[in-house]
This record gives C-alpha cells, structure tokens and sequence, in this order.
C-alpha cells in the first residue's frame, strides 16, 4: 500500500525521499529506488554482474552484498530503499566476501581470452581488477585485439601461460610477453593455451625453452611441463 | 451400515446445505438438540462396532512404508486365507504405524471382552499359531504388549500393558498419540479419538481469538526454524492484500528424517484440522499440501482423508455451519531437496523451477503468487489441531522455558532400537539416544549424533547431556531441524560423513546463487582430495574460510547451512582430519583410499565364495590352495567381506599392510 | 527413440488423454509431467511440447522444469529401475558399497546409468523414509509396482537381479 502511496504522488511529481547513511556519508535519495543504483549515484563503487535492467533482477551473483546496521548481508541490487536507514557499503570485510565469491565465479569461467572479442570490454576482467584477484593470463589485459594478436603473426608471446597484473606494459611498449611475473597456476587454461600454440604451429620445446628463461627454478615449472607432456601425447 | 457421521433420524437439524455447529459434538455424545434414546443406542452400537470389529473381532494390520518394507502385505494376505480357512467372522482393518521400526512387522488382534494384544517381529509362518492362540484358545502369553487388561485371558498377568514398557513410557505422546491404533482413512475413528473438536471450537471463536490462543502455547515452527507460530500467522493475517493463503510442507527432504511420512500415513486428518484451522485464523480460503515425490504413500493418504472431509461437510462452503469455506488441493513435489525452502516450495507450486526468492519480501508479505501466504510444517499444524482440541494447559506443561510441547524426534543410524520417539522439548541427547534408542547395537560403540540433517552438525558424545532445543544445538554448532537424529558409531568416518552431506547438497543445489553453486562444489573437491589421499594442511585453513564464506552470502538456508557439518565436523572431530592428511591412515577405516581387504590365511576355508563374488575378479587361488586378494585390482566394494561365511576377510588399513603386521 | 513426426499425431491424443481433470493453467505443468513420466517412464522430447501447449507456457520454460527436478528423466530408464537409497542411515551402513556393486556387476558404463540392453537401470534416489531398515534398495518393476528391500547387501541383490534375469529368459 506504501508503494501505491509512492506511485501516486510521484506523478504528481512529488518524490518521497528518505535520508540514508553510506558509510557514514549523509546522503538523500528517491524512496523506492534500489541500494544499488543509490550506492553508484553517490560514487560508491559496488561490483554487481547479474543484474541486468529488464531482464533479470539480480541476487544471485552475491558481488553486491552490503551489511545492514544489524549485521545482516543483504544484496543491493533487490533491496529498495523505504525509510532512514543505515548500511555499510564498504569495508574490509565486505571486501572479503566479494573477493572468495568472484574467485569461485572465476574458478569455473573458461578463461580463453586470447580468442575472445570482447577481452578489452569485459566486467568479469574489470572486476577482477577492482577486487585484486589474480590468476588470469597477460590475454586478459593485453590491448591487442584477437585478430592483432602477437602469435597470429608468427611472434612468440608468452602471455597465455603468464599471469597478468602488469597491465601488459611489455606489449604495449610495442614488445612482446617474456614471462617475467610467473606462470599461471590453473591447469585448465595452461592446458587450452598450449593447445593453442600448437594450433599456431609453435613448437611446444620453444615455448617450453623461452619459459625456462625466467621460471626455470619455479617448483610450479614441473606442472607445467607435465601439461605440455599431455598435449604432446594427445596427437597419438 | 450406519456411521457416526450420518444423520440418526429425521429430528436431526444437519444437512449439506444447512451446517449444524455442533456437528462434531453431536457425534459421540449426541443426540444434542432432541433426546432419544434409540439415537443413543445408534450411537454407542456404531462406537462398539469401531472399537472391537463389527463382528465383535478385528485384527489391525499397519500398513505404512516402514512396515511394507519389512512383509506387511505377506502377513496382510496371510490374515485373509486364515479368516477364509477358519470361517472367522472378523475384520481386518488397517492402521499406521506406531513408531518402534526395530519392532516391524507388528499387528494387533482385538476381541470383546478380551485384552488388545500385540504381537511384534512376526513372520507370515507364525500367523495361524499366532491367531489360533488368541481366537480359540484365548491365551495371550506370547504377545508382546497388551493395550488393556479384561481379566478373562491366558497369561494376561504375565505380558506387560503398552503403557508400562519402558520404550512406550517414557515418551509423551502428544501429537502422535493415535499413530498405529487408528485407520488413517477413517474419519469416524479420528471424531472418536476427539478429534476436529478443535476446528469445532475454533470456528465458534474469533480468527483473532485463535491466533491469541496459539500465541499464548508458545509453540514454534517444528520444520527447524523454530518461528513461534502465532506471530507468524499474526503478521500474515494484517497483512493487506486478497485472497490468501496457507501451505502445509511435507516436504520433508532431509535423508533420515521420517516424522511427517509417519504422522501423514498414520493420522492424516489431524494434518488437515490443522491447516483449516490455520486458514480460518489468517483469513484464507484455499490451502496446500506439499508432499515430497518419493512418498507417494503419503500423497495418496492425505487426498483420500481431503476426499473424506469434503464428502462430510469438514471441507467446503460454510464448515460446520460457519461463514468460513476453506478447500485443500494436494500438490505432490517433483523431486527437489530446495523445495522444502519455504520461498522455493512457492515456486513449485506455481510451477516453475524450485528457484527461492531473497527474503525480505517474506512470504507472509508476499507469497504465492504475491500474496500473504503462511507455511507451517505438518508438525506443527497437528500441534495446533491438537491444542486447540485438547487445550493449551497440557501443552504448556511440557517443554522448556522457551519451547514448549514435545518434538518428534527419528533416531535412527547405529542403535538398537531405531524408530520414532515423541518427547517433551529439553530432554538431553543421552535420554533420547540411550534410554529410548536402545544405545548402540553389541560390538560398536557410539562415537557422535548428527542433528538436523544436511544442515546440522555433529554433537560428539562427551556432550549428550545437553538438552536438545533450539537454542542450545545452535550454540553447539548443529539446528534442531526437523528432528532427524543419526547415530554415528566407531566405525564411520567423521570426514566420509562430511562429504556424505556435500555430496547430497551440492546436487541438490538449486543454482541460482553462486555460493552455493560453486562453493559447495569445491567443497566437495577438497574433501574428496582429502579422503583420497592427496591433502594438505593448506587445505583445511582453505576449508574453513571458503565454508564461513558460503555460510554468510548464499542466497538461501540452503547454501547457507550446507557448510555446517564441514564445519562442525572440523571442530569437533579435527584430529580425524589430521590422521588423513598427516598420517595418511582413516581410523575408522572407511575411506576406500587408505584401506583394503586381506584374507587371512589361517581361518579361509578356501570355498571359494568370495572369488565367485568379486565383481573385479581380484581374489585367486593361492599355491596353498587358499584365496588372496590382489590389492590393485580391488575396487573395495566389501562383497567378499559380506560373503565369507567363516569372516576370513579382513578389512585393513593399507600402512598397516605396508608395515607388515598382518599376514595374508 | 527416434519417433517420426506421423508417430506424434497418435501419441498427441494418449498424452492429452492424462491431463483430463487438469485445469488448462501453468502452475500444473508440474503434474501434467509427473503423468507422462509415470507413464512412458521418462519425458520424451514430444511430450514436454504437447504438455507446454497443454497448460499455456512457453516450450523453454516446460524444458526449464522437465531439467529441474529428479523424478523427470530425459533418457529412457531401464525396465526395471533399481533405486538406492542415498539417506544418511542408509549410507552410514554402506548403501554406497551396494551401488558399486550393482554397476560392475550389470556392467553399465560410466555416465550412464542403464544397461545396454535396457534391462535394469541403476539410479540414486532421495531418502524413501525407511530408515530403521537401512540400507534400502528399492526395485521398481515394469507394472509400476515397488518391491522394498530393506538390509539389502551384496548376497540378497545378487539373487534379486538373478532371479529377474532368469524370468526374463536371459542368462
């Protein structure tokens, strides 16, 4: 009844508003509008991926959870505002929580972004950026396009097998990927990106010996030859 | 033939069209509104009739999953040919089941004048002895318990009365109190035992009146939240917002939990008094049952008692000759765990995916189909239809400060004496599980419980004297649940438990959330790394952090309770963990990646059985002439451990084996 | 089963034959599969169209629930459905071990849970409620009917599934 309260008079153009609390920051917005949409107007970053106007209301990716003053974790992007309130929107802890969750959602993306179109216009990567979570190849920052890519032109870039947080300077300082800041750990992408070094026509012994350069004492580099066994074996 | 629930003569007020209030009343201790005798006799030759068999006779066989399972229907066909070779003039009538499964298969013979005797643990072959003895030679000296006394039978002294045995004694049979002695499908048998007095009562009161009198009981949600019922119908009631509705949930998922099958296939109309009730509190005029897929018994029971009461007026336009009308629909699940989650169950019915919805909106806002809806457990609705029959006084009585009443508790797992037990809130672990459960079985001892299903936590046995209630299990790090108590002994494995549990609730998982959807599953990874040989002290700080993490975002009480024995396990049972990943020993030897099966040579009597067994062909003959396991090839399934029949095979642990301390 | 498109205008009318007494309204999509499962065994692809139409939503959303929910199966079952129990207690006693024996011993192949003459098929099923007699393995035959077996372990399945082989006139 309280909302048909708030329809009514909003088109006589009169506006419920409620005074909020953010993180301790005095704020006034529109009753009815979700936390989500308050939190960004108001220069509060909150990462968010399943919500999707028209289309899907959100809660299940469980990125944009904020505490309530009780201590209660409720997801932004559903809550409407009714009344003064007080939440936390950011803090080391919510962080905590943001990060375990998007590392889960991470663990099971197939990660191929040396092939895929839209590495440079991708929230997945841009909230892993935000949240410090690490784990993708040097593909995920590199500003070359897939068509433009190193490899395709016969160059040698470790990149697939190198984890990013560099912002791939290597590449954009017109060079290519040596390796320099370790490999990456996930089997899975070592795997399909050794695939497709050989798809390329690189010599997997190459790749191997240009690794070695800076991972040769890595306890990690046993793994990594191991998958290159495996690829290897599955021409036979 | 006459029944109670027909009109005795012309005089009678009641019809279809025109309800009499009093109705219920009417029927045993009528006539009310004109004196007759012969409508006295009607009545007290009708109640005869139900009591001891129209012919004076009847033999009550329950039939129920439990009892099904063990030959009920053996011994139900048995019954016939022998009535049909005796010439016996007597009925066979069915019943539900009383709750004490160590005792299935059971039956009860009733005669005039001659005590109710029962007779437990029978085979199809002891049933003419059995009923020789009774019928024709009136001697009752190897029944089991008698429910009365009559003075006129052999060896009555001698054989115990129901109510002095120990098992039966020592629970309060509260809701439960008709489960085994009455037909679940008649409705004449559920008046007499007092029941619908309650809905009587309820309807000559205010709506607001009745939720008054349930607020003041004290009762909470018995589904495992332990929400105090009133308030919650309260809250539904003032709510804006027509029609409304209200839900039973019989969904009862959780693996070793079977109180709601037992209390809807043995006294199905107490459920449906309950959920009318209910209706006239909140203002609704349609329910729902929701029962689980893999009960079908239990479907079929409650629509043939919602047939029985529509076809007696108890269901329908103006009940009992009130403004009320109420109707009941019964939805049979499709098989989900997530549906016993009230938000997904809402979903269910409305026939989508079993997705739960984010709370607040609560469904008692916005429900089914957005409107004010209340969900109840069974439990509790048959607490409430008992309540409102019997009164609250008895009720508050039993129980603790904070919850009042009694619980149905199964305890089942390794005891001697699995089974339903109905006990006043309060009584510690070790009166359920010793006293009434019999303790465990000769040669294993108890090592933990597990309360509350795959969302509970296991109690170690250093703490059974803690009462079992809902606050106190919380801080111990398991939930009252549904009731459901395993008993786990010696030689199950606390990390095999865990897994046991993930593994269930990671496919039930209903995928919305990505907590549960992920995290379960890689959970689940870890536990496997670690009973399987390959894990690492990094993994149990992995385990712990990623558990709280799942527990505090999940969308729902799903995810948000599926850590809970990963991480009760780990508190309690740590240094089980420990053994695995430091030791690489499972000392329970359950975990097939630390063990393996040796046969030992000196008491094999070379049959060959378990050769002849093996799925894998790993046991050979020897040079000796005896049978040997080859270690590799064995899957440790344990068929030759079943099979010998001289138990030569040896379940071992493989360092064990390495060690050289076992020949074979 | 492959079905050709003549088979469906026949099938069509024995499917819609089950939905009478269901009213023509999407929350009894629900009920309207659970007919056809109980009836072919499993939901062939056909049916979940016709069931669709039937209460009045869209073909993806019947596809969405027909993939939900355990009691429906997409592939055929076997003739006789052999469930175990997966409770708690059941497993507690080793139900688990009863499973691996089963699949060796009907030699069905890993992915699958049928054999590959369609005979038994060998599936996990939720809590039956049985607890005391623990672990519990449930046949389901051809007719419908259920048969219980309660303290199952590898000696009694064994003779179980001999027994139906032999009236099944296979060795």
């Amino acid at each position: 009844m309280l909302f048909r309260k708030s329809v009514r008079k909003s088109w006589l153009g009169v506006k419920y508003v409620v005074k909020l609390k953010l993180n301790d920051k005095e704020i006034e917005a529109e009753k009815g509008k979700t936390l989500l949409e308050i939190a960004l107007e108001n220069g509060f970053d909150i990462p968010h991926l399943c919500m999707l106007k028209d289309l899907y209301y959100g809660t299940s990716c469980r990125l944009c959870l904020v505490m309530t003053s009780r201590g209660k974790l409720i997801p932004s992007c559903y809550y409407r505002v009714s009344g003064n309130e007080e939440f936390i929107v950011d803090s080391p802890e919510l962080r905590e929580i943001r990060r375990v969750n998007f590392e889960l959602i991470l663990s099971y993306h197939k990660v191929e972004c040396w092939l895929c179109n839209r590495k440079n216009n991708c929230k997945l990567m841009d909230i892993s950026r935000k949240l410090g979570v690490e784990g993708l190849p040097v593909c995920s920052q590199c500003p070359l396009a897939p068509e433009e890519c190193l490899l395709k032109k016969g160059i040698l870039c470790l990149g697939m097998i190198t984890l990013s947080g560099c912002d791939a300077e290597c590449i954009i300082s017109g060079g290519q990927c040596w390796g320099c800041r370790g490999p990456v750990t996930r089997e899975d992408i070592l795997e399909r990106a050794f695939r497709r070094y050989k798809e390329l026509g690189f010599d997997l012994n190459d790749v191997l010996f240009r690794a070695e350069i800076f991972w040769n004492s890595l306890k990690e580099f046993e793994k990594i030859r191991e998958v290159v066994e495996k690829v290897k074996g599955d021409d036979k | 033939m006459w029944s109670l629930l027909d009109k005795c003569c012309e005089k009678c007020k009641h019809s279809d069209k025109n309800p009499c209030p009093d109705y219920i009343e009417c029927r045993v201790k009528g006539p009310l509104c004109h004196d007759d005798q012969k409508c006295k006799e009607l009545r007290k030759k009708r109640i005869e009739e139900l009591k001891y068999g129209i012919h004076g006779s009847k033999i009550r066989i329950p039939l129920s999953s439990c009892t099904l399972a063990t030959g009920a229907e053996e011994i139900y066909n048995k019954f016939k040919e022998y009535i049909l070779e005796k010439r016996l003039d007597t009925e066979i009538v069915i019943s539900g089941c009383f709750g004490l499964d160590y005792l299935d298969p059971w039956f009860e013979v009733v005669m005039k004048g001659y005590p109710a005797a029962i007779y437990t643990k029978v085979k199809g072959k002891d049933i003419p002895r059995i009923l020789d003895e009774y019928f024709e030679k009136k001697d009752v000296s190897n029944a089991f318990a008698l429910r009365y006394r009559t003075g006129k039978a052999k060896g009555e002294e001698k054989v115990p009365l129901l109510d002095e045995i120990d098992v039966w004694k020592k629970q309060r049979k509260w809701v439960s109190r008709n489960c085994g002695f009455v037909n679940p499908e008649s409705l004449e048998e559920y008046i007499l035992s007092g029941g619908y007095s309650g809905l009587s009562r309820s309807l000559k009161m205010k709506p607001e009146e009745v939720i008054e009198t349930v607020l003041k009981s004290g009762l909470r949600g018995r589904g495992g939240a332990g929400f105090p019922t009133g308030l919650k119908w309260k809250i539904t009631r003032t709510q804006p917002g027509n029609p409304k509705y209200v839900i039973a949930n019989a969904d009862e998922g959780d693996p070793g939990a079977f109180m709601n099958r037992l209390l809807a296939e043995s006294d199905p109309f107490r459920i449906i008094e309950g959920l009318t009730i209910a209706g006239y509190s909140i203002g609704a005029n349609h329910g729902y049952i929701f029962v689980r897929a893999e009960k079908p018994l239990m479907a079929s029971r409650l629509k043939k008692a919602v047939e029985e009461a529509r076809k007696y007026g108890l269901l329908g336009e103006n009940i009992l000759g009130s403004s009320f009308s109420f109707d009941i629909d019964v939805i049979l699940s499709a098989g989900a765990f997530v549906c016993g989650e009230e938000t997904a169950m809402l979903s269910a019915i409305e026939g989508k995916r079993a997705w739960p919805r984010q709370r607040p909106p609560y469904p008692a806002q916005q429900g089914l189909w957005g409107q004010p809806t209340a969900i109840n457990n069974v439990e509790t609705l048959a607490h409430v239809a008992t309540i409102m029959s019997y009164g609250l006084e008895e009720f508050i009585k039993l129980g603790t400060e904070k919850t009042k009443g009694t619980k149905m508790f199964c305890v089942t797992g390794s005891v001697s004496r699995p089974g339903v037990y109905e006990v006043p809130v309060g009584v510690s672990i070790r009166y359920l599980v010793e006293e009434l459960a019999g303790g465990a079985p000769e040669g294993s001892s108890i090592k933990a419980v597990q309360i509350g299903g795959p969302s509970g936590g296991c109690i170690p046995k250093d703490k059974f004297d803690l009462p079992i209630d809902y606050e106190t299990l919380q801080s111990a790090g398991a939930i009252m649940g549904s009731g459901g108590i395993v008993v786990i002994n010696d030689n199950n494995c606390m990390v095999d438990v865990a897994k046991f549990f993930l593994t269930f609730t990671s496919a039930e998982s209903c995928g919305k959330c990505f907590p549960c959807r992920i995290g379960l599953r890689k959970l689940l990874d870890i536990l496997d790394k670690i009973t399987s040989g390959n894990g690492s002290e990094e993994d149990i700080i992995v385990l712990r952090q990623l558990a709280n993490s799942v527990r505090n975002s999940s969308l729902c009480a799903l995810g948000g309770t599926a850590p809970n024995p990963v991480l009760s396990t780990l508190r309690y049972f740590g240094d089980e963990y420990e053994a695995h990943i430091r030791d690489g020993v499972c000392p329970a030897n359950v975990c097939r990646a630390f063990i393996t099966y040796t046969i030992d040579q000196e008491v094999c009597i070379a049959c060959g059985q378990c050769a002849m067994n093996c799925p894998v062909g790993a046991i050979s003959k020897t040079s000796s002439g005896k049978y040997s396991v080859d270690y590799d090839r064995c899957i440790r399934c344990g068929t030759c451990f079943i099979i010998c029949p001289v138990n030569a095979v040896q379940k071992v642990s493989k360092k064990e084996l390495v060690r050289g301390e076992v020949c074979g | 089963m492959e079905h050709s498109n003549e088979d469906y205008k026949d099938e069509s009318k024995n499917i819609v034959e089950l939905f009478k007494n269901l009213d023509k309204l999407p929350h009894n999509l629900i009920e309207a599969l659970r007919r056809i499962q109980s009836k072919y065994g499993y939901l062939p692809p056909h049916a979940i169209k016709i069931a669709a139409k039937y209460v009045g939503v869209s073909y993806s959303q019947a596809y969405s629930v027909a993939t939900f929910y355990h009691q429906y199966s997409l592939e055929p079952v076997g003739k006789y459905r052999i469930l175990l129990c997966m409770g708690t207690a059941c497993h507690l006693r080793g139900n688990d071990l009863n499973y691996e024996f089963l699949r060796t011993m009907l030699s069905i192949k890993k992915g699958k849970k049928t054999t590959e003459d369609g005979l038994f098929s060998v599936e996990v099923a939720r809590c039956f409620g049985c607890c005391g007699l623990a672990p519990v393995v449930v046949i389901e035959n051809p007719d419908g009917t259920r048969k219980i077996i309660g303290k199952a372990n590898a000696r009694v399945l064994r003779a179980v599934i001999l027994k139906i082989k032999r009236s099944e006139g296979k060795r």
